[in-house]
């Protein structure tokens, strides 16, 4: 369960860029929750935050109950993260990318090459656990870097527009993978621009616009409040016609 | 610190270990010129001194006018002197460095030496050209031992003693042991370990900091358990690890080409034994671990592996300088040198080569600011990586 209550963020030299403005949300677990907007709307600046990698200016927020500047070392026990930045180690293979982050989240041994395994095998890496990163394609870089973020089985996931770069074959993998973990009884977050993603996924729906939230519910709360036929129109309503959505 | 946290540091040094080795090229790179280029550059060296040594003995003097001074050709010819005469255009063969020395007679040697006055010789050479100095001062030593035993026969022939006119007995004892010789090759193979120190963990250094930010992969990292401390650690573990494998290997370098390489015998018997080697690792053991905390430092601050590298040439620069300048100053060093991180251990391992001994508490003053810089570095980089800033993309 995340809950983030007022979080705001600046970032230059006078702080003059207000990335994120005065942010609440509250994401359940068991569920998706859909993080949406425009470039620039703060999606990654509000999952770093969440993330513990930047500490707000303003406002507060708290992973399972645990607040993510005060006790930022317990929450990174407890959540994945697969940022915007995924690169992996390309002269390890992919079983020591996963087996690096095990060990620093303190898996050693048989459980931990069991997790491995298990992991491997839901994601279809099985046939590239034991060879190097180096040649592997996004879509596979994609799979060892989901893997990695969810070795120490955490409780809550947060992913930075997870499906940029992914051919169709690998998206609908991640889908399948994401609708596993919300069946675990996971807390999920989850930023993209790309609205089919997030209507096609996601239980409950927050609409990022210039750093601040323009609306949540679920889709189809937010066509009905918009008196939209469509979760485009209601999301172009949202943000005024203003804003690019061009991906 | 805790067993978790000692457990993270460890985890985070063998895979740094285990990337670094896999990296074939900087491998390759590393090991080549750590290893290689010093023993060939002694080749090189223990060659030219050998030539050197060799034209000595063996004087080559092209002489004009033979005949003016027949006495002076056979004293010459004693003393085992190749005598040629000289080619019409002999200036510019000594200009262009074909000639080392030539020796011309006056045409009225014979005349004046009759008449009782001084006869004139010259000594026509280039003094810009180091390798014919052996040869000038062999030819003027010739010269100056041939005009002595002439006026002492003299002075003999008119009953005095050879003394009353050479008042002064000057004697040389050169209290240079033979291992003080051969000031370039110890020059060279101090050099090269304090360099091998500097240059042997820089590529590692600035792949797992600059690199890492480079690759997008310090962001993940940075969201699991391991504190920035920690990362820093464990990375400065495996880079000081690397750089002590390149610095001993550098070392064994130098010691298997004294021990076993058919050199040139050049009457130099060089102190690098066993010994030598391991007291060089304990003088270097502090630049071993301080340059990589400095080029992790470094690293960090470039957002690519190149904007890294930039930084850290600064770096290498001053190191490859500071000795340089210490073997150009030629005067005695002042005591506070010894402090001085790489003046202080290129001081020391000086002092190792020529056969002294190194006290212990020479060494502990060498390593006091070595151990303040690293704790200071590591702690900024530290600082760095909780900063925000560390984010920013390439």
């Amino acid at each position: 369960m995340i809950r983030a209550e007022g979080l705001s963020k600046s970032f230059g030299k006078r702080r003059e860029i207000h990335a994120v403005r005065d942010v609440s949300l509250v994401a359940p677990a068991g569920a998706i929750t859909g993080l949406l907007g425009p470039n620039g709307a703060g999606k990654t600046t509000v999952l770093r935050m969440l993330a513990t990698l930047m500490v707000p200016d303003a406002g507060s927020a708290s992973i399972g109950g645990l607040d993510i500047v005060r006790d930022r070392f317990a929450v990174r026990q407890r959540i994945g993260v697969l940022s915007d930045a995924r690169g992996l180690y390309s002269r390890l293979t992919a079983r020591e990318n996963i087996r690096y982050y095990g060990e620093l989240h303190g898996l050693r041994g048989a459980v931990l090459e069991q997790r491995i395994d298990t992991l491997t095998a839901a994601l279809g890496l099985t046939a590239l656990a034991d060879r190097r990163a180096q040649g592997f394609s996004q879509g596979e870089k994609m799979k060892v870097a989901i893997a990695r973020a969810l070795v120490h089985d955490p409780d809550t996931i947060l992913l930075d527009e997870p499906t940029n770069g992914l051919d169709i074959m690998s998206v609908r993998a991640l889908r399948e993978q994401l609708r596993v973990l919300k069946a675990q009884g996971k807390c999920l977050l989850f930023s993209s621009h790309v609205m089919q993603e997030i209507a096609a996924l996601c239980d409950r729906i927050v609409i990022l616009g210039a750093g601040r939230v323009v609306a949540e519910g679920t889709a189809t709360q937010l066509i009905a409040q918009t008196g939209s036929q469509t979760l485009e129109d209601s999301f172009v309503a949202l943000l005024g016609t203003g804003e690019g959505l061009a991906a | 610190m805790s067993y978790s946290a000692l457990g993270r540091i460890v985890t985070i040094a063998r895979k740094e270990l285990v990337d670094t080795l896999r990296d074939r090229r900087t491998m390759m790179v590393t090991l080549f010129s750590a290893v290689a280029a010093g023993p060939i550059f002694l080749v090189l060296i223990f060659n030219l001194i050998a030539s050197q040594a060799d034209r000595a003995r063996e004087l080559e003097l092209a002489v004009v006018g033979s005949e003016y001074a027949p006495a002076l050709v056979a004293f010459l010819e004693r003393q085992q002197v190749t005598l040629t005469p000289a080619p019409v255009d002999f200036e510019t063969k000594v200009k262009a460095g074909e000639l080392a020395v030539v020796l011309i007679v006056d045409p009225k040697f014979a005349a004046d030496v009759a008449k009782g006055q001084q006869g004139t010789v010259t000594l026509v050479y280039d003094r810009s050209r180091d390798r014919a100095q052996a040869s000038i001062n062999q030819a003027d030593s010739l010269l100056r031992a041939y005009n002595r035993q002439w006026g002492g026969q003299r002075l003999l022939l008119r009953g005095v003693a050879p003394t009353v006119a050479n008042p002064l007995n000057v004697e040389f004892t050169d209290v240079a042991t033979p291992q003080q010789s051969g000031a370039l090759a110890l020059f060279l193979i101090a050099y090269y370990g304090l360099f091998a120190a500097v240059m042997g963990g820089m590529a590692v250094a600035l792949d797992t900091t600059a690199g890492e930010r480079e690759r997008a992969s310090l962001e993940p990292l940075l969201t699991t358990p391991a504190r920035p401390l920690e990362l820093v650690l464990g990375k400065w573990l495996a880079v000081s690890a690397f750089n002590a494998l390149v610095v001993i290997l550098t070392l064994l370098g130098f010691y298997l080409t004294l021990a076993f390489a058919p050199l040139p015998a050049v009457g130099i018997p060089f102190l690098f034994g066993a010994r030598e080697l391991a007291r060089f690792v304990v003088i270097l053991l502090p630049m071993i671990l301080l340059l990589p905390a400095i080029m992790l430092f470094m690293g960090s601050r470039g957002r690519t592996f190149k904007e890294a590298q930039a930084n850290v040439s600064v770096l290498l620069f001053i190191v490859a300088l500071v000795p340089a300048i210490q073997l150009f100053l030629q005067r005695k060093e002042p005591d506070w040198i010894a402090i001085v991180p790489v003046s202080g251990q290129y001081a020391l391992l000086n002092l190792a080569l020529r056969g002294e001994a190194v006290s212990s508490a020479q060494l502990a003053l060498s390593y006091v600011i070595p151990v303040a810089l690293i704790v200071i570095a590591l702690f900024a980089v530290a600082r760095l990586f909780a900063r925000e800033a560390i984010l920013a993309g390439k």
